[in-house]
């Protein structure tokens, strides 16, 4: 019994020593080969629903979104910017009408001012002379209220004279009325009187208004080319995103077929140069393809052995065996261990 | 499912582990009422059993070394029994036995080549000592070794004791640092706590103190031991330890009972030794998952934690680090791992140079080094031990003959002949 289980146990041990062995063995080979060969490349199947397509697609239609909404911003910007521009030439044409009745009300008041000053001396000489006279008709008053009582004229007649006199003196008040208003007007006409100055305030508010549209046309005409160069830029870059293998694989309507090429290996990934698979990783191996395209982004993957993170670069793979997309590694330009 | 498992019970065992080292600091400085209470008024009758294969000039001083002993000469007796050595050894062992005649010297010599474990017990046939102290033929002992592991039989119900086993060549190599190290921390942290429930898993063979009745109950079942009818030779420290266990004594290492080893040097030499030892804890894990009913109720779950999980760890060790190297292969070359080890051999050193001036460290950052071997030993020795359990070879002892040495004309064993004092 005894005999028999450890004759079981060390044909057992025999067997897996060797299995060790060889996979020690292997390990360390892989390992090795990985280190120091330069020309493997990961293929990499990308579908649509890829977290990083989806990330892709999901940035593409943003940016194409961004350039609808910035399209119309823009129109808007320039219909806005047109309105003002319109509005700031009917205001300077306006400045000038303005500038011109204000210069000619100043000319009529400069030429009527002088003449009413003249009117205005005349009419004090005038109120003073009938200031004078009217003193004197106090005396004549009590000279008529004298005679009517000596019964020299009638009380009629006494009644008239009076009235002649008061009416006089009504007069007397008119006429200092007008000197007043008079010399008023003169004041306004030689001087800058708040009539003026209303019309000055409109001038400037009016001169304002064009500055501040000045200003709003620069920084809206600013704006619209800031939105043409970023509508330019998000095209740019839609047109480079249309490079990228995301795209292709998100809209071409056949499988393509992708690979990633660390940096290390980038002399073996020409367009044209054969694609090779093996099996085991590394041995009997043969032509499946060719390099099709480079894209020249770069790209993160996770070393297919390593497990360590490499930087590199995607190629489009033209396959003829569809299934060596699903081989861990490729090799680029030739066989690893020639054969 | 399986992944999570193994990484579970490779957590757990890993918690245990550094559990045990905190526990162990915890109550070496915290709990000094954890430490054994020794009688050394007690001085019972001590055969020094030395068991020897290829030691050559080394016998020789490990004999002197206990020839120094303080404990008093007419209560021990040193029985060195050869194992057939192609070398000089058996000439030392007599070279001895003329130089020291202050001590009872009695050798012997196997007749054919049997093993450690076999020849121990064919030296304790001429022993009639109350206490058994079984030592390897390469270690130097210090003078107080017999008088401190005899002390600790004060305690009744203590079956077996050890020493603490230091290394005699330190600075050798960036190997023999790691072993310092390694060393060092196992005796003074990791098996504190085993020491505290007295159910220390494995005493080293280095240094093995034995009460004579459970020695001789214990022999039969050390000379029967096979491997599907291959005698087993190795691992009959850890063996006696347990069974020590299972009969219900308490086991204990006293760390003030020094003994030297002179630990292996070279890779090769490492490597080999490390694998007899790791066949000893797989036959070992066996065995207890065979009695494991005895084991649960019998002892204290600290030494049942320790005999299932630390086996069990070195397996589970193995398969998490091919999944580690298959998924990450080089997680292992990472900062993480460096770090960890220079940190603990900054502190190990330290402490080291501070209680154990005779190793210290010259270049201890060389325990770096630890972090590759830990892979290798994980990675090669459990698989092969595992496929080699039907190995008896010793794997450090093996010598060519050598044609200037005489040798008896037919192996046969010899009369243990008498040194008086």
């Amino acid at each position: 019994m005894h005999k028999s289980a450890l004759t079981l146990y060390r044909i057992f041990a025999v067997i897996a020593l060797y299995a060790v062995l060889l996979g020690i063995l292997s390990y360390a080979f892989i390992m090795g080969f990985y280190a120091i060969n330069s020309t493997w490349a990961a293929p990499v199947i990308l579908s649509a629903s890829d977290e990083k397509s989806l990330d892709f697609i999901s940035k593409l239609v943003t940016s194409r979104q961004t350039i609808e909404d910035l399209k119309v911003d823009a129109t808007r910007m320039q219909s806005t910017l047109t309105e003002m521009t319109k509005h700031r030439a009917d205001l300077v044409a306006l400045d000038p009408e303005l500038a011109n009745a204000i210069e000619r009300e100043r000319t009529h008041d400069r030429a009527t001012g002088t003449e009413l000053s003249a009117l205005d001396t005349q009419k004090q000489t005038d109120n003073r002379n009938t200031q004078a006279m009217l003193t004197r008709s106090q005396q004549t008053a009590a000279r008529i209220r004298k005679d009517l009582a000596a019964g020299l004229i009638t009380k009629t007649d006494a009644d008239t004279q009076l009235a002649a006199l008061t009416q006089a003196q009504s007069a007397y008040t008119d006429s200092r009325i007008g000197e007043v208003m008079l010399t008023d007007s003169i004041l306004d006409k030689t001087n800058t009187g708040t009539k003026s100055m209303d019309v000055l305030e409109k001038q400037a508010e009016l001169r304002s208004e064009i500055a501040q549209l000045d200003v709003t046309i620069a920084v809206s005409d600013k704006e619209l080319q800031e939105d043409n160069r970023q509508i330019e830029r998000l095209h740019d870059a839609i047109a480079a995103a249309k490079l990228s293998p995301y795209y292709l694989s998100s809209t071409g309507n056949t499988r393509i077929y992708f690979a990633f090429v660390p940096y290390d290996n980038q002399a073996n990934a020409k367009v044209g140069a054969p694609i090779y698979d093996c099996y085991l990783d590394m041995v009997l191996c043969r032509k499946v393809g060719t390099v099709k395209q480079i894209f020249l982004g770069e790209q993160d993957a996770t070393h297919p052995i390593f497990k360590t993170q490499v930087r590199g670069f995607t190629i489009q793979m033209d396959l003829s065996h569809p299934n060596s997309a699903k081989s861990k590694t490729v090799f680029l330009g030739r066989k690893p261990l020639l054969f | 499912m399986a992944p999570i498992l193994l990484w579970l019970i490779m957590f757990l065992c890993l918690l245990i582990s550094v559990l045990k080292y905190l526990m162990g600091l915890l109550l070496r400085y915290s709990f000094p009422g954890s430490k054994i209470k020794k009688d050394y008024t007690w001085q019972p009758t001590v055969s020094v059993l030395l068991p020897c294969y290829n030691e050559g000039e080394t016998v020789y001083e490990t004999i002197e070394s206990i020839s120094k002993s303080n404990y008093p000469a007419e209560k021990f007796e040193v029985i060195a029994q050869d194992d057939c050595s192609v070398d000089d050894s058996y000439a030392w062992i007599q070279k001895a036995q003329q130089d020291f005649t202050h001590i009872r010297i009695r050798s012997g010599r196997n007749a054919v080549n049997c093993g450690k474990a076999r020849t121990v017990c064919n030296a304790l046939e001429h022993s009639e000592a109350e206490i058994i102290i079984s030592i390897d033929s390469d270690c130097i002992f210090h003078p107080d070794v017999i008088r401190e592991l005899t002390a600790c039989f004060a305690e009744p119900n203590l079956g077996s004791v050890g020493g603490r086993v230091g290394v005699r060549n330190p600075n050798d190599s960036v190997i023999t640092v790691i072993q310092t190290i390694i060393y060092y921390s196992a005796f003074q942290l990791y098996k504190i706590p085993e020491n505290w429930t007295r159910s220390v898993c494995c005493i080293s063979g280095c240094l093995f103190a034995i009460r004579r009745s459970l020695m001789l109950e214990l022999e039969p079942q050390i000379r029967g031991r096979n491997w599907f009818g291959i005698p087993v030779n190795q691992g009959e420290d850890r063996f006696l330890t347990h069974q020590t266990l299972l009969r219900g004594y308490g086991t204990y290492i006293n760390n003030d009972a020094l003994c030297w080893t002179t630990v292996p040097n070279t890779l090769s030499v490492l490597f080999k030794q490390q694998l007899r030892w790791r066949r000893s804890v797989i036959r070992d894990l066996f065995y207890t998952l065979r009695t494991l009913p005895q084991h649960v109720w019998k002892l204290h779950p600290n030494t049942v934690l320790t005999l299932v999980l630390t086996p069990l760890g070195a397996i589970v060790g193995l398969l998490v680090i091919l999944t580690m190297l298959t998924s990450d292969p080089l997680a292992w070359a990472g900062p993480a791992p460096l770090i960890t080890y220079l940190g603990l051999a900054a502190v190990a050193s330290w402490t080291i140079g501070k209680y154990s001036p005779r190793e210290t460290l010259k270049h201890p950052l060389a325990f770096g080094a630890y972090v590759a071997w830990s892979i290798v030993s994980t990675l090669f020795i459990t698989p092969l031990a595992l496929l080699t359990m039907d190995s008896a070879d010793w794997g450090t002892r093996t010598k060519e003959p050598e044609p200037a040495v005489e040798r008896q004309p037919e192996p046969q064993e010899v009369s243990l002949g008498n040194a008086s004092h």
